[in-house]
């Protein structure tokens, strides 16, 4: 087993086994088993980042673990996300009036599904096949879905309710593509899902067409393109922030590595610009959906929320185009829509707590009564919308210029249309967040403010890094790895 | 599969999309579940078969036991009638699995009636999902596409993946417990496991 194999398997074995013990801690030590856990994993899945950037273009390939390019870019940003999530949750619980579980117990119930679904978060980019991909991704519906409903209240209840039976059924269908999938690979079996028998499929091409669309149309119910995103942005406000971002910055992702994979492994059989086709229209379709949202007075989270649906559609886009230029874009936007999206739902923990109202209505000129919290919400917006020097300004450039590579001038310029709308509509609600009329007095948070003053710093810099990394990236060796694949 | 079972199996699915007590639509998905055990086993070509059998028995039982369970728990005061009157149901259903049958030309199965069996059992489970009020139903209705896919693996030429299936069991057991708790707090929250009360966030 190479190193890379022991430390895949490793960062998915010590989340799982902090989920146990956290049951097992007493209450009082729970949050230090818990931060402790996180940098271990977190540190872990970062040495594995590291490690394939120096073994590029040489990926572990096998039946149960796959260690390439895109799994171990999307293992690094679930783990900065997680490990973020883990740090910022005592904030959001110190504040946490009711939960689903027994009240002396909320926080091993807390813990213990936010360890269950990160184990299965990291375990998905690194699984070797497309079905136990799937398996994995049906266990994340069930550990976030705890989560998403986590206050017990009734809001709450209901979108996760919506979240748990959606999702399934969605996954459900994208089950019944890759029962056809088995149906026409040589051997059956396991080894017939596995990423590089995929492209021994012999029954047809008009047949695995069939099962590559019920499988990427189920998945798109869970990564919350539009048309099936109906549970995205109740999940995502109800859920407590600190999920929300592990939702929306890891969870979407994920997913959407895995119909990558598919498009990519199934491009010999059904051909790359059918695959491709598919990928467009979801993203197309979701950024049509969620713009006339953008231009709304939503609530912070639901705005956010909204804003997923837009960067998903992105990122679709950009798989979709496929080119050097659009893969350097995707690689980036991934990172930067993680750091910039969690950023934004951390904030909503000291936003609820200075304005209750925000839950339910749009918040205007916090940057007047709440200085550093209004920094940090205007950050992520800024960047979220595209704002240059944004990272996401950059990829969404690269992205589009990708797609004119690819001589897709129509859906490129459609792409380049949207987001211009996406812009403008996320540029008023930043300016309307931060510097509008204020709705109520300042008050004095001291504390909080150096805590987000942190925040802000460590992400501004992450994301000028990524911008700068947007630069370098076309025509680096970590885009040829990203258009190999695992082939 | 002989036909005369992949019949069965298709007519309980409709019953469980038309009937209105929580109780017998419960009964009906385990039977359906039960017959394709029966199935597997009398298949069965080697011992990872019998496992993978074992395994739909075991998931049958144990969702039986807790939808029963859950039922016993939250009796409702009123009937919680469903958003759209028995017969448009069965009349949505059926043309939804025969769009689904048309649109999907084939899956590789066995037999094209099997094919047939497992697309309307997934488009019954759906439209079971989206047309009841009862929170119970839409659990119902996942259990049915599970059951269209368990049917489907069973049709499988090569045969399936003994490590799916079981996955498969163990997720959806899963999730039908993660559902549990939240039926009941649904009911406890709002006095009623009608789903009509779940309205409130919306755009």
């Amino acid at each position: 087993m190479t190193s890379r194999e022991q430390l895949a398997w490793a960062i998915v074995a010590i989340p799982t086994i902090v989920a146990v013990l956290v049951v097992l801690t007493p209450r009082r030590a729970v949050t230090a088993v818990a931060v402790t856990g996180a940098f271990v994993t977190a540190g872990l899945a970062l040495a594995l980042g590291v490690l394939e950037l120096r073994a590029l273009g040489d990926p572990v390939v096998g039946n149960w673990i796959v260690v390439d390019a895109a799994g171990a870019l999307l293992v690094s940003v679930v783990a900065v996300v997680g490990l973020a999530t883990v740090l910022v949750s005592p904030a959001y619980l110190a504040g946490a009036d009711s939960s689903l579980g027994p009240a002396h117990r909320q926080q091993h119930t807390y813990f213990t599904a936010l360890y269950a679904f990160w184990a299965a978060l990291l375990a998905v980019p690194l699984v070797g096949n497309l079905g136990g991909a799937w398996l994995l991704i049906e266990a994340t519906t069930a550990t976030s879905a705890l989560l998403v409903g986590f206050s017990g209240k009734a809001r709450s209840l209901e979108a996760a309710w919506k979240y748990l039976i959606l999702t399934s059924l969605g996954l459900g269908v994208a089950l019944l593509g890759i029962v056809a999938l088995v149906a026409g690979i040589p051997g059956g079996g396991i080894g017939a899902l596995s990423w590089r028998a995929l492209g021994t499929y012999s029954s047809g091409q008009q047949s695995a067409l069939v099962a590559y669309i019920l499988l990427v149309a189920g998945l798109a119910a869970k990564i919350g393109w539009a048309p099936v995103h109906n549970w995205l942005p109740d999940a995502h406000t109800e859920a407590p922030p600190p999920v929300s971002a592990l939702l929306s910055a890891a969870l979407l992702p994920v997913v959407l590595l895995v119909a990558w994979r598919s498009e990519h492994a199934l491009a010999p059989v059904i051909g790359i610009r059918a695959g491709q086709d598919v990928l467009i229209f979801f993203g197309l379709v979701s950024l049509a959906v969620a713009i006339p949202f953008l231009w709304r007075s939503l609530p912070w989270k639901r705005l956010l929320a909204y804003s997923s649906l837009e960067h998903m559609g992105v990122i679709a886009l950009g798989i979709g185009f496929g080119t050097p230029l659009a893969l350097a874009g995707v690689a980036v936007h991934i990172a930067a829509h993680a750091v910039a999206k969690a950023v934004g739902f951390y904030a909503a923990t000291p936003l609820l707590e200075h304005e209750p109202r925000a839950a339910e209505r749009s918040v205007t000129g916090i940057a007047r009564t709440y200085p550093a919290l209004g920094g940090v919400m205007g950050l992520s917006l800024g960047a979220l919308a595209g704002l240059p020097p944004s990272p996401l300004f950059l990829s969404e450039v690269l992205i589009v210029a990708g797609g004119f590579q690819a001589g897709r001038s129509w859906p490129a310029a459609a792409t380049a249309l949207l987001l211009a709308l996406g812009f403008l509509g996320l540029a008023h609600a930043l300016l309307e967040t931060t510097v509008g009329k204020a709705r109520r007095r300042g008050g004095r948070h001291r504390r909080e403010s150096r805590a987000l003053a942190m925040l802000g710093g460590i992400s501004l810099a992450l994301l000028l890094a990524l911008s700068a990394l947007a630069l370098w990236l076309p025509g680096s060796d970590l885009v040829g790895a990203l258009l190999a694949g695992i082939t | 599969m002989s036909g005369g079972l992949l019949w069965i199996l298709v007519a309980i699915g409709l019953a469980v999309v038309v009937i209105r007590r929580r109780s017998v639509a419960v009964a009906l998905v385990t039977a359906q579940a039960l017959v394709l055990v029966g199935f597997a086993l009398y298949d069965a070509k080697d011992a990872g078969d019998v496992v993978a059998a074992g395994a739909l028995a075991v998931r049958a039982v144990a969702l039986a036991a807790l939808f029963l369970l859950l039922v016993s728990r939250t009796r409702e005061l009123r009937p919680v009638h469903a958003r759209v009157p028995p017969l448009v149901r069965a009349v949505a259903a059926i043309a939804f699995a025969l769009a689904l049958t048309w649109l999907v030309p084939t899956l590789g199965l066995d037999s094209r009636n099997g094919e047939r069996a497992v697309l309307a059992l997934v488009a019954f489970g759906i439209v079971t999902a989206a047309t009841r009020r009862a929170t119970l139903f839409h659990v119902l209705g996942i259990v049915l596409v599970e059951n269209g896919l368990a049917l489907a693996a069973l049709e499988l030429p090569g045969g399936g993946s003994l490590t799916i299936e079981v996955g498969v069991a163990v997720d959806l057991m899963l999730i039908a417990l993660v559902a549990g708790v939240f039926h009941e707090r649904i009911f406890a929250e709002f006095g009623t496991g009608d789903s009509a009360a779940l309205r409130t966030l919306r755009d």
